[in-house]
């Protein structure tokens, strides 16, 4: 049996459900002797802004349980750069682009969405309403549904390209922010975005991260993560979701689908494990082959939860 | 003098396995690790002062593998010198003969080759040592012994694990330690400063090591307008330039450096320590 592992969304077919986490694969084609981004489901690029950003001061990373802080600070080379530099090379490589952005103001939000707009070769926009590292803008975004929601709409009316809003887990309740973001336009959900936290070294006293706080991704996270996917997919918003988080093995995608991921993006894993985003896309499929289901779209949302027999 | 750093070394990139094939304590909390390729993995092309990322055989925790500077590789062997600091290291150096750990490398920037037209004082502090050595190691088989000299420092004699094998590849070796136990009493740069004025001429500072070593290194070496290259150690987690962590400020002050892609040697003028 072979096992159907695309997916279609909003017009566009991922040839597998397996995609790279912004922040976690640059743009998607500088290691390109290690995995040929054409091979993805696809690659979500390092969140972009108008204007390139030098980012937090160092230490950056901290490893803790299961797990890493990281305080980057949404570090890029800005949309131009990408568009001129990037760009090109990934559509040569045949791969399916989104392109993480954001800003400082709505302002900024909506001119970067417009800049994006319109250039062959980006599938969607992710846009990014979560990252804890950055004083402005990032998080604050998407921590209130009223201001998720403005972002959204604003972002909506300057591009034709399908909208992702991607959200954080640092909220009392995520579904009212996914909920105001797809009222107001987004096209899918992706989350989560990692949490916030911080390290200490006791022996100097000192935070571990210049920044203070990081964001924790990696195993440690999966937990958090598929709750809030799940109660995404119950709360019924009708748009599609990219599940994140924690994603090491091909058990651990299925795991959000069956909480209710169409999608899912791998991240940390990747530092591990360059070729990680492969090895899990094979374990999906072995996976798929031996709990016989013929599509890998079967999955979403069929977890069981009747009483136990 | 121009920098020769900037070519990146062409090489494919993936992760190799291999697997232990010796594992020697050297004393301060140091081991060296021998590492034999698996096949297909038949042979590494490194130059010194290029890393590897190393992982082994555990599950989720720790997840990152850690950057270690290759000590000496030929063939299909790889040793590294692995300092126990933390639960990472403490695991890989607890690893028995035959363990599989997987590779990824070799990465970064290298030194300069050594040459006839220039000293190279090569100066190691503590752990730093290994890059330096391979340096020393292959001038010394280039028939350029001469023309390279080891100064190796640390706190107390048993901070210099490997001066019984630097004693033993035909270059000078001037050992120094904070508390006198071992070579002459006193810091890296004293030594550095006394073999400049005894050799004269031309020469170029190559160094690894702690970082307020690598600052004062720098610093004397930016007042004497020698050319410096410096090896820094940052933590990473991807080693070759997707996650933007490893990062030190240019001197320039034009943001970021990534230490594992344009480093980890680096010119000691492009940074701020």
């Amino acid at each position: 049996m072979s096992v159907d592992l695309s997916v279609a969304l909003h017009g566009v077919r991922f040839s597998t459900p397996v995609l790279s986490a912004s922040g976690t694969w640059g743009y998607g084609i500088e290691a390109e002797d290690l995995l040929p981004p054409g091979l993805l489901g696809g690659v979500v690029t390092k969140g972009l802004s108008l204007a390139p950003r030098p980012g937090n001061p160092p230490p950056r990373l901290c490893e803790t349980a299961a797990g890493m802080l990281n305080s980057i600070g949404l570090e890029n080379i800005g949309v131009e750069a990408f568009l001129r530099d990037k760009l090109p090379a990934l559509r040569e490589a045949g791969a399916t682009v989104v392109v993480n952005f954001f800003g400082d103001s709505l302002e900024e939000y909506v001119a970067c969405a417009g800049a994006l707009d319109g250039h062959a070769g980006i599938a969607a926009l992710e846009l990014n309403i979560s990252c804890p590292n950055v004083s402005k803008g990032g998080m604050r975004y998407g921590t209130e549904p009223a201001m998720a929601g403005a972002l959204t709409g604003a972002c909506r009316s300057v591009t034709r390209l399908p909208l992702w809003a991607k959200l954080t887990p640092n909220v009392t309740d995520v579904v009212s922010v996914g909920r105001a973001c797809v009222e107001a336009g987004a096209d899918a959900l992706s989350l989560i975005n990692t949490l916030s936290g911080i390290a200490i070294d006791v022996r100097t006293r000192r935070p571990r991260l210049g920044n203070l706080f990081g964001g924790l991704s990696g195993p440690a996270i999966k937990p958090v993560a598929l709750r809030m996917v799940h109660q995404v997919y119950r709360a019924a918003l009708g748009v599609p979701i990219v599940g994140i988080g924690g994603i090491v093995t091909g058990e651990d995608a299925l795991e959000f689908m069956l909480a209710g991921a169409d999608l899912v993006q791998v991240g940390t894993a990747s530092f591990a494990e360059p070729t990680a985003m492969l090895r899990i896309t094979r374990e999906i499929e072995v996976l798929c082959e031996e709990l016989g289901v013929a599509r890998v779209t079967d999955l979403k949302g069929t977890l069981d939860l009747s009483p136990a027999p | 003098m121009k920098r020769a750093l900037s070519m990146k070394q062409a090489q494919p990139r993936e992760l190799v396995r291999a697997s232990v094939d010796r594992n020697e304590d050297l004393g301060g909390g140091c081991r060296l690790l021998g590492l034999r390729l698996a096949p297909p993995a038949s042979a590494l092309a490194v130059e010194p002062g290029q890393f590897f990322m190393v992982r082994g055989p555990w599950g989720k925790h720790p997840m990152l593998p850690r950057a270690f500077s290759a000590l000496w590789a030929e063939g299909d062997g790889l040793e590294l010198l692995v300092k126990v600091v933390g639960h990472g290291t403490r695991l890989l150096g607890a690893l028995e003969r035959g363990a599989s750990v997987s590779l990824l490398g070799p990465l970064g920037c290298p030194f300069p080759p050594s040459s006839t037209e220039a000293l190279d004082l090569l100066i190691g502090g503590g752990s730093g040592i290994p890059p330096l050595c391979m340096q020393a190691r292959r001038a010394s088989k280039a028939g350029l012994g001469s023309q390279v000299e080891i100064v190796y420092g640390g706190r107390s004699g048993a901070d210099l694990p490997l001066l019984a094998r630097l004693e033993e590849l035909g270059v000078a070796v001037f050992p120094c330690t904070e508390d006198g136990s071992l070579g002459s009493k006193g810091l890296v740069t004293d030594v550095l400063l006394e073999r400049l004025a005894a050799r004269g001429g031309a020469a170029r500072v190559m160094a690894c090591g702690p970082l307020g070593m690598l600052r004062a290194i720098g610093a004397l070496s930016r007042e004497r307008d020698i050319p410096c290259f410096l090896s820094l150690e940052t933590g990473m987690a991807c080693g070759v330039g997707l996650c933007r962590g490893c990062v030190v400020p240019r001197a320039d002050g034009r943001g970021y450096l990534c230490t594992c892609t344009e480093g980890p040697v680096v010119d000691a003028r492009e940074v701020r320590l």
